[in-house]
């Protein structure tokens, strides 16, 4: 078994390293995080103070974007190309085949995110390289959350051109439509709402949780309480939720190909 | 592995009826195919064995033993899925190479396979320029590997030509010789008719005959064409054809420049050679025996045999 799930693990990790998709978006985000360092160690210190919260918005919005792209054809696209049946014929069990599919594309995912923020890191002044090497491991849990997320996508999808309409809009909604979501319920319901809801509605989408964490980090703290969100509460409730979405996605996608009478 | 069985299985997917009440016995040092139209239900039963599929109903039995196909026996199983493809962007080689470290085999090994399926030259090329016949011989060599004593082809001649063909029988006669279990799946029972010793035909998801082709031919009963060769004597051979006329009743015949071609029931066969026996009038004798496949066609004409 570890023999095989190794084998997989690397035969994603090098396919993945190859799909010119995954290279086109990760040098995107290369450049793009780059071109904000650049821009920080050219400006004068009020810009400068803005490289943080730049690149936590860039991140916030391009990593889902990777890892869902990485984990949207997992399954429903080896389905579609025919090359499932082999790959579940290896002695592994379809739980196996799951999580190992998972690690092999994590870790390109660790290889793009660390590809943009150290090519970002070269350009960057030293100040800056600690605000990247924070940035980091929060990122790749973000990641990893979305790729589970596309992971679970792609099992349950029975087509590849749904499992991609699919991303696309969990993406949108994750990313874009959820903070707006939240914004209007704080400005429709005039104070009404408990800033332990506000709390638990950012926390449930990670966009939001990696947001508000490198915020705080980042930024003024009256930001957040502006907001009605506690940091305490919330960084005590972040291992557990980051925990959930990383496991539950990718369990529930195991759950679902073993509970599956034909792969 | 030396006897595997799959016993009344049953596979539903919704209201359609994959496999009814499918039987099927595999053996070592014997190659059977299983054969029949579209449907028939032969892709979901080699699934079945493989625990792609799960079944609703019925056991797998490997030398007596019921067991549910897992991990540690899928190490001893080799399978060429039905139209076989792989990741486009990756060589012959890298493909190779992955499933032998998946299965534990040398990278040597595995250059050595894909030098016996005739890939060699090939190697360093992406998969995605490969012909269907080259996919379908990489799909073999992926297949035995790791040198499986049950060997599960489905549709293995799609694609394959002659040296591709040859690569084929080579691995069932290797196969069969070590003892191994093989069943392979086809639509080309004329094709594979020389290499397999036992034949199952399935028709909507069951079983309808088994056994040996000859065993096949015996029970369809498909008449038997015998080619006779007659003398240059008019007088003789007419003598000798108004005799077999005569003594065979029913006899589907014609006769053409000194070839005279009959048509007769396998029970009517020694009587037949009664007559010739000893008949100068005939010079030469040729007996053509039907094909598989017409067994196979007049099989599913049938209604269900045991």
């Amino acid at each position: 078994m570890p023999r095989v799930w190794l084998a997989l693990a690397w035969h994603e990790l090098s396919e993945r390293a190859r799909d010119r998709w995954v290279l086109l978006i990760s040098f995107v985000f290369a450049g793009l995080a780059s071109a904000v360092t650049m821009y920080s160690r050219s400006a004068d210190g009020g810009a400068a103070q803005l490289t943080g919260p730049s690149l936590v918005t860039l991140a916030s919005l391009l990593i889902p974007l990777i890892a869902l792209v990485l984990g949207h054809d997992a399954i429903v696209g080896e389905r579609e190309r025919n090359t499932l049946g082999l790959l579940f014929s290896l002695p592994i069990g379809r739980t196996g085949v799951v999580v190992a599919k998972y690690t092999g594309r994590l870790l390109a995912l660790t290889f793009s995110i660390t590809l943009g923020f150290g090519l970002a890191a070269l350009a960057a002044s030293e100040q800056h390289r600690g605000v990247l090497s924070q940035l980091w491991w929060p990122s790749l849990l973000l990641g990893s959350a979305f790729l589970s997320l596309g992971m679970l996508i792609s099992s349950i999808s029975m087509r590849q051109v749904t499992a991609v309409s699919t991303v696309i809009f969990a993406w949108f909604v994750l990313v874009f439509f959820y903070d707006l979501g939240l914004l209007a319920l704080l400005v429709g319901a005039d104070g009404r709402v408990s800033s332990l809801t506000i709390e638990r509605l950012v926390a449930a989408n990670p966009a939001g949780l990696f947001r508000v964490e490198m915020m705080s980090r980042f930024t003024a703290k009256s930001t957040l309480v502006d907001l009605g969100i506690r940091e305490q509460s919330l960084s005590r409730m972040a291992p557990l939720i980051w925990g959930l979405w990383i496991v539950m996605p990718v369990a529930c996608s195991g759950i679902f190909l073993w509970g599956k009478k034909s792969v | 592995m030396k006897d595997v069985r799959l016993r009344d299985v049953t596979v539903r997917f919704g209201n359609v009826h994959a496999l009814r009440a499918a039987n099927l016995s595999l053996t070592g040092g014997v190659v059977s195919a299983i054969a029949g139209p579209n449907g028939a239900g032969k892709s979901t039963l080699l699934q079945v064995l493989l625990g792609l599929v799960r079944a609703d109903h019925g056991t797998l039995e490997i030398d007596g033993v019921t067991v549910r196909m897992n991990e540690a026996l899928r190490r001893d199983v080799g399978y060429l899925p039905e139209a076989v493809a792989f990741a486009n962007n990756l060589t012959g080689r890298q493909v190779m190479r992955f499933f032998a470290f998946a299965r534990g085999v040398s990278r040597n090994h595995a250059d050595r396979v894909l030098e016996r399926v005739g890939l060699r030259d090939a190697a360093k090329r992406s998969v995605r320029g490969y012909s269907r016949g080259m996919r379908q011989r990489l799909g073999l060599g992926v297949a035995v590997l790791s040198d499986p004593r049950l060997l599960i082809l489905d549709e293995p001649t799609g694609g394959l030509d002659q040296e591709g063909l040859t690569v084929l029988w080579s691995v069932l006669a290797e196969y069969k010789q070590r003892g191994h279990v093989v069943l392979l799946s086809t639509h080309d029972l004329s094709l594979v008719e020389p290499r397999v010793d036992r034949v199952a035909i399935f028709r909507k998801g069951t079983g309808i005959a088994e056994g040996t082709p000859a065993e096949l031919r015996d029970h369809v009963g498909l008449p038997i064409r015998v080619d006779l060769s007659l003398t240059d004597e008019p007088s003789r051979a007419d003598a000798f054809v108004a005799a077999v006329e005569q003594a065979i009743p029913q006899l589907v015949a014609s006769r053409r420049n000194g070839c005279f071609s009959v048509s007769i029931k396998p029970s009517d066969v020694l009587d037949l050679t009664r007559l010739i026996g000893g008949n100068s009038a005939v010079t030469q004798l040729r007996f053509v025996e039907p094909g598989l496949d017409q067994v196979y066609e007049q099989l599913l004409k049938e209604p269900a045999h045991a």
